[in-house]
């Protein structure tokens, strides 16, 4: 009924679907405070359109969704905007290698190989690591006994590598190597798998750079903008893979999604969300892990898109 | 590289006073928004005085696109993508519609230079190839994927019927009337761009006595067509100009959520 043909991708679509899966996943978004793309991806391929194109138009949703939240965060001046640039640095050398890295996958006839394994192993070990912390969390908070009281002593690591930096809103003086470090692994995962990488970001931001709780949210956002910017811009100059069709429809359900999204998650406590999302992100990890062990009901594949 | 092709079989059909003649309904496929595919009539006459039975065989082929396959193996307890093969000389759509099965029209060798069927498809993997001498034989065309070429091949096919892209029909040209006919081509949404061409061919005693060739154009049109265009002939401008809607989009999202 509101089928439309996409100019790229090259296959008929439901628009309205589209336009409702981009606000599903533009709330889930808004809610955790993360991109999405690891949810909208495996999505669109299982919806027919071919990965490599999922994976790029992708990267424009989530620039979307993430400007709408991080304008708001910006208003609560909850966003360390300096960390937020060190790790764009890091990102915008990510994402050139990981456009580079795909295009390589592709002519090999691996890349379908590659976005499987990382989707299982990041969203698998993520996932389960923080099911455990959210639910520990839980137990305790239900038990009446108060939560563990936070490790300050921060990694050696940071403070005895060179070039150090202050960040004032992070309240951090450390080095620029992890976040620059940090950065690449995030933008080469957001060329790979089609994610902004705020599943990695977060905890990273937390558990690696010890950044305080309130300004990670809205400095992964930020981070995420610039690099799946980039990342779009260089998959559309490099690949022609960007459908803006495709993505102007995701994005106008994902930024009325996340909008709504971010003022329902005042409505929950920090570690059920946190609890919710973990589940969230071991399903998908999962589900798109399991296709490498079923044997396939055909032992042929055609490789779309060419090389 | 390229190993030496056959030389283009010879279509000449067998001098008959039986003919035959046909056109389609649309000549010129629009792709638009709302493009979900097309369903196109073709219909024709056979004219013959001697009113001896007659077949019809239609074969419609899309632009040609090369194939990239790969077959999965299982290494490790997980299913992994093998080295892809590239198959040439496949079009990127094929039907091959009839007023009966194949076989029984005609022979394999008057089937095999038509290329009517997929059996008889003529794709093969240039890559794979190398010419060598075996048992004494010169010039043997040897493919690297040894016995196993006929399943590769099976499996193009298999893949490219299950996407709507290759049929064959053995009832798909049917006569409704005393020497008039019709068939149908379905082009799936995922149809390729370009020229068609569309083989019509009478057989009589097995012998293909009269053919006639159309042709069938599918472009983009409109806003597709800019936008394809666009992203093709100049990608920068393209990925600056989407992503400055995405953002813009983000923007505009919070803006008026705050006034509310």
């Amino acid at each position: 009924m509101f089928d439309i043909y996409l100019p790229i991708a090259e296959v008929s679509v439901n628009a309205a679907l589209l336009v409702v899966l981009g606000a599903a996943v533009g709330f889930i978004s808004g809610l955790f405070g993360i991109g999405g793309g690891f949810l909208m991806t495996p999505v669109l391929v299982f919806l027919g359109i071919p990965p490599v194109v999922a994976v790029a138009s992708e990267a424009n949703h989530v620039a979307a969704s993430s400007v709408s939240g991080v304008i708001s965060y910006a208003r609560r001046k909850t966003v360390d905007f300096k960390m937020g640039g060190v790790l764009a640095a890091g990102g915008a050398v990510g994402s050139v290698i990981g456009v580079e890295a795909f295009r390589l996958l592709r002519l090999l006839g691996q890349a379908d190989l590659v976005v499987s394994l990382s989707y299982l192993l990041f969203l698998g070990v993520i996932g389960l690591l923080m099911l455990w912390e959210s639910l520990g969390a839980i137990v305790r908070r239900r038990r009446g006994e108060p939560p563990k009281p936070r490790r300050e002593r921060r990694p050696l690591l940071l403070y005895a590598l060179p070039l150090k930096v202050r960040f004032p809103r992070s309240r951090l003086y450390i080095s620029v190597i992890p976040p620059i470090l940090l950065g690449v692994f995030v933008g080469i995962l957001s060329a790979i798998m089609g994610v902004g990488g705020g599943f990695i970001l977060v905890p990273a931001m937390v558990y690696l750079l010890r950044m305080p709780a309130n300004v990670v949210v809205g400095t992964s956002l930020f981070q995420i903008v610039i690099t799946t910017s980039l990342t779009s811009v260089l998959q559309a100059g490099r690949n022609q893979t960007v459908d803006i069709v495709l993505a102007t429809l995701l994005l106008a359900g994902g930024v009325v999604g996340a909008q709504l999204g971010a003022r329902a998650s005042a409505r929950f406590r920090a570690e059920e969300l946190r609890a919710l999302l973990a589940l969230l992100v071991l399903v998908v990890g999962i589900r798109m892990g399991v296709g490498l062990f079923v044997t396939p009901v055909d032992p042929f594949v055609l490789m779309t898109g060419g090389g | 590289m390229q190993a030496a092709l056959p030389p283009p079989p010879t279509l000449v059909a067998e001098p008959s006073s039986a003919m035959v003649s046909a056109a389609l309904t649309e000549t010129h496929v629009r792709v638009t928004s709302g493009f979900r595919g097309a369903r196109i009539v073709l219909y024709g006459a056979v004219f013959d005085p001697a009113a001896k039975p007659s077949d019809v065989v239609v074969l419609v082929r899309g632009p040609d696109q090369p194939i990239r396959i790969a077959r999965k193996s299982r290494v490790a307890g997980i299913w992994i993508n093998g080295r892809p093969v590239v198959f040439e000389g496949a079009p990127g759509f094929y039907m091959a519609a009839s007023t009966r099965p194949l076989q029984d029209i005609a022979g394999f060798a008057a089937l095999r230079r038509l290329g009517a069927g997929l059996d008889h498809l003529n794709i093969a993997a240039p890559a794979e190839q190398r010419i060598s001498t075996r048992y004494g034989v010169r010039d043997m065309v040897v493919s690297s994927l040894g016995a196993d070429y006929l399943d590769w091949r099976r499996g193009v096919l298999r893949l490219k019927a299950a996407a709507g892209l290759y049929n064959a029909d053995a009832a798909g040209v049917q006569f409704v009337d005393r020497g008039l006919f019709r068939s149908e081509i379905q082009l799936p949404a995922s149809a390729p761009i370009g020229e068609y061409s569309a083989r019509i061919v009478l057989f009589q005693d097995g012998r293909a006595v009269s053919i006639r060739d159309r042709t069938l154009r599918v472009e983009k049109v409109g806003a597709e067509r800019a936008l394809y265009l666009l992203a093709h002939q100049r990608p920068w401008t393209y990925g600056l100009a989407s992503v400055a809607v995405a953002l813009l989009a983000g923007w505009g999202a919070s803006a008026a959520f705050r006034r509310r």
